[in-house]
């Protein structure tokens, strides 16, 4: 019976992948009516797909790639397959994930009292909420390069998770040459290294009994080194190759500058579903670089509370991180929400009790519905005006912060939910 | 860690720490059935104040400067443009079979002033339904292979270069003429029109070029204009239609046009454009007409409910009003005029407003109560024509461009004289004039004054910051009533299950719990996306059966009906089941059924109310009503109280009123009365939505329906 069950979830699964395939297909078969490439929430410039073919021809003509709009990208463009890899990342990822999490509950004692509830294969959930995103559709039939993107964020956390020390190096640093923002992964990859601790000495806290031996090694710095050399190695490999092909354009130095550049000092002004652009059209040119690091700084300021609040999940923790980078860019698109969107199937166990999960969801379809209406009033019918677009980007940044505060609320909670088991059960064996 | 420990156990029963802006939504959750009747009635009461409401125009922008300068239009120039309908009216009597002989004479005339002359051929466009066309920008239209050169219509086209523009500018003069039966108002505004253009090629001050369009209505007006708009603005780079259409000989006597030599003087073949378009204004002249006075009416809806800048308007009314002494006028619908409940209304307003005016003689409040039963009327049929998303007149296709444009209809009291020809010619070309002399002064586009109202009368406008106020407040339950909705479904679980806050209740059975509490809604969401999804498939089922040649309006209908029920059966069958099942047993489903309706119906009407208010605020009368009463009716069957009993009377009959189809033809029924109702009419109207693509067409297939089917099914659910 069981073994029939799986047999059909599986079979299922493979069902809505191939159907989601032959959606994008069918979609891309259609271009024209929904001229997806143009629209501002899919294609940012770092993104679109026809600044990266300006880009390669500029090339080809032998002038300098960043010589007209400031193009980031310089790789060749397999959404669809992209997505196909990122999904099945995801769930092997996942599977990963629940293994290790029913590892900790077998190690906790817990395991009896999970038994009895139903509990979601997270790896499929994932790759389904991935691959089914209208979000991720509408980024890899738009032409536009963040599945990529993504697909290298994924290669990051898979390596870390299955502890290929070569492989997370790869991905992290192939991620933050493409968008810059995943470099703060190197804080969750790290923590992945790192044996979880706080939940082993709380159960033998609670007994009594603290048997060293039982313990799991303590912070090591042999998988840090490990990774560090990797990350090097593959950074200047990445680096030599760019400066191989530009080396006539005026070499690595130009394409800093117009890269990390670009995107650090948001020079591109047009609109996009972030807030950062219209806050830098508004402001005043020499507050400009002011008003540039605090935005920046925003990013930094939370990586350290999160980092020591959920370092017991390095995980979640990496998809908090995501989740503030997509929100606090400079040239987001819904792309980003459809990676972090994707990784939160991962926690749909854990996640189970969070709170206006309707609301989110509702918020989310209304805002991805306006968004384009609200585009449509300004730019084509002139009716309206950019604080119409504006209003749509700023009520999304508010959807993605209750949706991280939630989550990690939630995720909190369900931690609280763990020790307190722990704490319940000897009272439970001795009545 | 030892002191977290410590604090935790001391927190076994943790307050429920709530932030304030929680408690308020929760205090609102909680009253909801009082909040929506509150917001419902207030809602439907602030649509009836807006006619109260409204405020007096005003010219926004002072480049405008209306009426500052004197006319200068003259008998000489009135004479030219009788010389024009004489001639025109003597060549229709003698040839009458093509319009060519009138295109030359119009060019003729044209090209005396020393204007650049052009013709512009079009095949008339058949209309196609394009779903997506909202969203997207104009495009240049298909290119259809193998035109007949019967149809083709011949667009007149005359430009003056301006003397101190930098012909980056034009503003736009069109007058609708039909050469193979024009009427004497057509002819009339071609003088009209010839009068002011021959004025406008002596002045000096002309910083904007003029482009004189004499649009061949034979296929429609809107027709002709869009063709024209469409070749000015995305030029097609294709040969084949032009190839064609110089192949007819027809077309090539046309060029066979004397040119004096006029300086400046030009004819081309080719098409002629000048620069972006300012403005835009229609003339026309009505033929027959029983008014007592010279009026002007003006049309100004485009699709979808688009409004030009509200200055073009108050520049025509200001300058017709105050210098013209012409009466203007808007659309209103006669049938409310004569209502007595809406006078008594008025009625009671105008007292209220004098109890307000005794306790504070500031208050400027309310208005005489005809006042606000013509400024009722006039506001309706302002809805109504927005809310049909279709344009009233030729001036709908400039908006398409993002070009202000109104058409300005002259309806003479009629009589044959010439000197009152002379006087119409005078006062309608002084009123041209002054409002191409006030565009002219503009250095940017329209921009200053509103896009989004609605007027009560010529002079008074209600602007979207006054009735959105109405829209919110009828809307505002919406979210709260599927909150309370959500959290009833959830608790209503989980109340078995005791606190799981304190930790030594928590059994099996409550981490039971936690695993679908939160999301058990996704099922719900699943139905709901389905009907949306078979609501988007019946919107796109006419485009297959308008394929089908030779289809009475009433067969296609029946087809319609037909391939829709077929369509959700087999939805239903291949999504739904599989996962309905099991889940079916679930307590409350129909809640947490109606919660996501509820939410899916709230983001349908604000999106819609962004792109067509008007639309919007229809539906919602509808809509929010049926959704909110929804409740099924085995529950309330059972209950046998007089509350319940009511319900199921409110249910039946909104479940009957708010089917598209049925809400067409109560509507038609009203209007024209019932006898000549048919069951094709409902096909011809919606077929008349989507060939001007509006987007009520969208809100009643993806919106309106499937809402009804989710209400209906929550009716007939069993519990």
């Amino acid at each position: 019976m069981e073994k029939l069950k799986k047999k059909f979830g599986s079979f299922s699964f493979w069902n809505w992948v191939i159907a989601s395939i032959i959606f994008r297909l069918i979609l891309i078969y259609f271009p024209k009516n929904l001229n997806l490439p143009s629209r501002p929430e899919v294609s940012t410039p770092l993104t679109s797909f026809r600044r990266l073919a300006e880009g390669y021809w500029l090339k080809q003509s032998s002038m300098s790639p960043y010589a007209g709009q400031p193009n980031h990208l310089l790789y060749s463009l397999v959404s669809v397959i992209g997505d196909v890899v990122s999904a099945m990342l995801i769930r092997a990822t996942g599977q990963n994930l629940q293994l290790a999490y029913f590892r900790t509950l077998d190690s906790l004692d817990l395991v009896k009292q999970i038994e009895g509830s139903e509990v979601h294969s997270s790896g499929d959930v994932a790759a389904l909420i991935y691959l089914c995103n209208p979000f991720t559709i509408v980024a890899c039939v738009g032409l536009s390069t963040s599945p990529i993107e993504n697909m290298a964020v994924i290669l990051c956390l898979y390596g870390a998770c299955s502890r290929l020390i070569p492989l997370a190096a790869f991905g992290w640093v192939i991620a933050t040459h493409l968008s810059l923002y995943p470099a703060i992964l190197i804080i969750p990859v790290h923590h992945f290294f790192q044996p979880p601790r706080k939940l082993f000495l709380q159960r033998h806290q609670q007994k009594g009994v603290l048997n060293q031996s039982k313990l799991p090694p303590g912070f090591s710095w042999r998988p840090i080194i490990h990774f560090a050399f990797w990350a090097l190695v593959w950074s200047v490999y990445v680096l030599v190759l760019c400066g191989i092909s530009l080396k006539q354009f005026g070499g690595l130095w130009e394409m800093f500058k117009s890269t990390y550049g670009f995107i650090l000092t948001v020079e591109d002004l047009s609109p996009n579903i972030g807030v950062l652009w219209y806050f830098f059209a508004e402001v005043f040119e020499f507050f400009r670089n002011f008003f540039l690091i605090v935005f920046h700084v925003n990013i930094l300021f939370i990586i350290l509370p999160l980092a020591i609040r959920l370092h017991h999940r390095p995980c979640y923790l990496a998809f908090v991180y995501v989740a503030v980078c997509s929100m606090l860019k400079s040239y987001p698109s819904v792309g980003d929400s459809a990676l972090y969107s994707g990784l939160l199937g991962w926690f749909v166990n854990e996640l189970s009790d969070m709170q206006f999960s309707l609301f989110l969801f509702c918020g989310y379809v209304g805002v991805s519905l306006l968004s384009p209406v609200m585009h449509n009033l300004w730019i084509w019918r002139g009716t309206g005006n950019a604080n119409f677009y504006f209003a749509t980007a700023t009520v999304y940044a508010c959807l993605q912060i209750v949706l991280v505060v939630e989550g990690v609320s939630a995720m909190l909670n369900h931690d609280r939910k763990l020790r307190s088991l722990i704490a319940g059960k000897p009272q439970d064996a001795k009545s | 860690m030892a002191e977290t420990k410590v604090k935790s156990h001391n927190d076994d029963k943790p307050k429920p720490r709530v932030r304030p802006i929680v408690r308020l939504g929760i205090f609102l959750v909680s009253h909801s059935f009082l909040v929506s009747v509150v917001c419902c009635t207030s809602g439907v009461l602030a649509l009836f104040l807006l006619p109260v409401l409204a405020k007096n125009t005003y010219i926004s922008e002072n480049a405008l400067m209306p009426g500052s300068a004197s006319p200068m239009l003259s008998n000489q120039h009135v004479l030219d443009g009788n010389r024009l309908v004489k001639d025109l009216t003597n060549s229709n009597l003698k040839s009458s079979e093509t319009g060519i002989g009138s295109h030359k004479i119009i060019a003729q005339y044209m090209l005396d002033l020393g204007a650049e002359v052009s013709f512009h051929k079009f095949h008339p466009q058949m209309n196609q339904f394009h779903p997506l066309h909202f969203f997207s920008s104009p495009d240049s239209g298909k290119i259809q292979e193998n035109y007949s050169c019967s149809s083709y219509g011949i667009n007149t086209v005359g430009i003056i270069r301006a003397p101190r523009g930098d012909g980056k500018e034009a503003i736009v003069l069109v007058t609708p003429y039909n050469a193979l039966k024009s009427g004497f108002g057509e002819a009339l505004s071609l003088g009209i029109a010839y009068s002011v253009f021959s004025l406008l090629t002596q002045v000096t001050w002309l910083a904007k070029d003029i482009i004189w369009l004499v649009a061949d209505s034979q296929f429609g007006e809107y027709a002709a204009v869009a063709a024209w708009l469409r070749e000015y603005q995305t030029p097609k780079f294709s040969s084949s239609s032009t190839l064609n259409a110089e192949m007819c000989p027809d077309i090539n006597n046309l060029f066979e046009i004397k040119v004096h030599s006029v300086a400046g003087s030009k004819f081309s073949n080719s098409f002629r454009r000048a620069g972006t378009m300012a403005a835009a204004l229609v003339l026309k002249v009505r033929d027959q007409s029983e008014q007592f006075e010279d009026t002007i009416s003006i049309y100004a809806e485009a699709s979808n409910g688009q409004m030009p800048n509200l200055d073009l308007i108050n520049v025509v009314n200001y300058l017709a009003v105050h210098r013209q002494g012409l009466r203007v006028n808007v659309e209103k619908l006669r049938s409310l005029l004569n209502s007595s409940w809406l006078k008594s209304l008025g009625e009671f307003f105008e007292s209220l407003a004098k109890v307000a005016k005794r306790l504070n003689p500031k208050c400027k409040f309310g208005i005489p109560a005809t006042e606000y039963v013509e400024g009722t009327a006039t506001l309706a049929s302002s809805l109504y024509y927005q809310a049909l998303g279709v344009p009233t007149g030729p001036h709908g296709a400039f908006r398409d461009y993002q070009v202000d444009a109104i058409t300005l209809e002259i309806s003479p009291k009629f009589s044959l004289d010439k000197v009152w020809r002379n006087d119409i010619l005078l006062r309608g070309g002084r009123l041209i004039e002054g409002v191409i002399r006030s565009v002219n002064n503009l250095l940017e586009k329209f921009h200053q004054s509103f896009f989004l109202y609605l007027l009560t009368s010529p002079s008074k406008f209600v602007s979207v910051g006054v009735y959105m106020i109405a829209f919110a407040l009828l809307i505002a339950p919406l979210p709260m009533v599927a909150a309370s909705l959500y959290v009833d479904a959830n608790s209503s679980s989980n109340c078995s299950k005791g606190d799981s806050s304190t930790p030594p209740a928590i059994t099996d059975a409550d981490e039971h719990g936690i695993t679908i509490r939160s999301w058990r809604w996704l099922n719900s969401a699943k139905l709901v996306f389905i009907v949306h999804l078979w609501g988007a498939i019946v919107s796109l089922l006419p485009y297959f059966i308008c394929q089908i040649p030779d289809c009475s309006p009433t067969t296609s209908f029946v087809i319609w009906v037909l391939l829709s029920i077929l369509s959700l059966l087999i939805l239903n069958t291949v999504l739904a089941s599989p996962l309905a099942c099991v889940k079916a047993s679930q307590v409350k489903e129909w809640a947490l059924v109606k919660s996501v309706t509820i939410s899916s119906v709230f983001i349908g009407l604000g999106l819609m109310s962004v792109i067509n208010f008007a639309t919007a605020e229809f539906g919602a009368l509808l809509l929010v009503p049926m959704c909110l009463l929804a409740q099924p009716l085995k529950l309330d069957v059972r209950a046998g109280t007089l509350r319940s009993f009511c319900r199921i009377i409110c249910n039946l009959v909104l479940g009957h009123i708010a089917f598209p189809p049925a809400a067409f033809f109560l509507l038609k029924g009203m209007l024209d009365g019932f006898g000549s109702a048919n069951v094709g009419d409902f096909w011809m109207w919606v077929e008349s939505l989507w060939a001007w693509n509006s987007a009520t067409y969208l809100f009643i297939g993806m919106v309106q329906l499937p809402c009804w089917v989710l209400c209906v099914s929550i009716l007939f659910h069993s519990c």
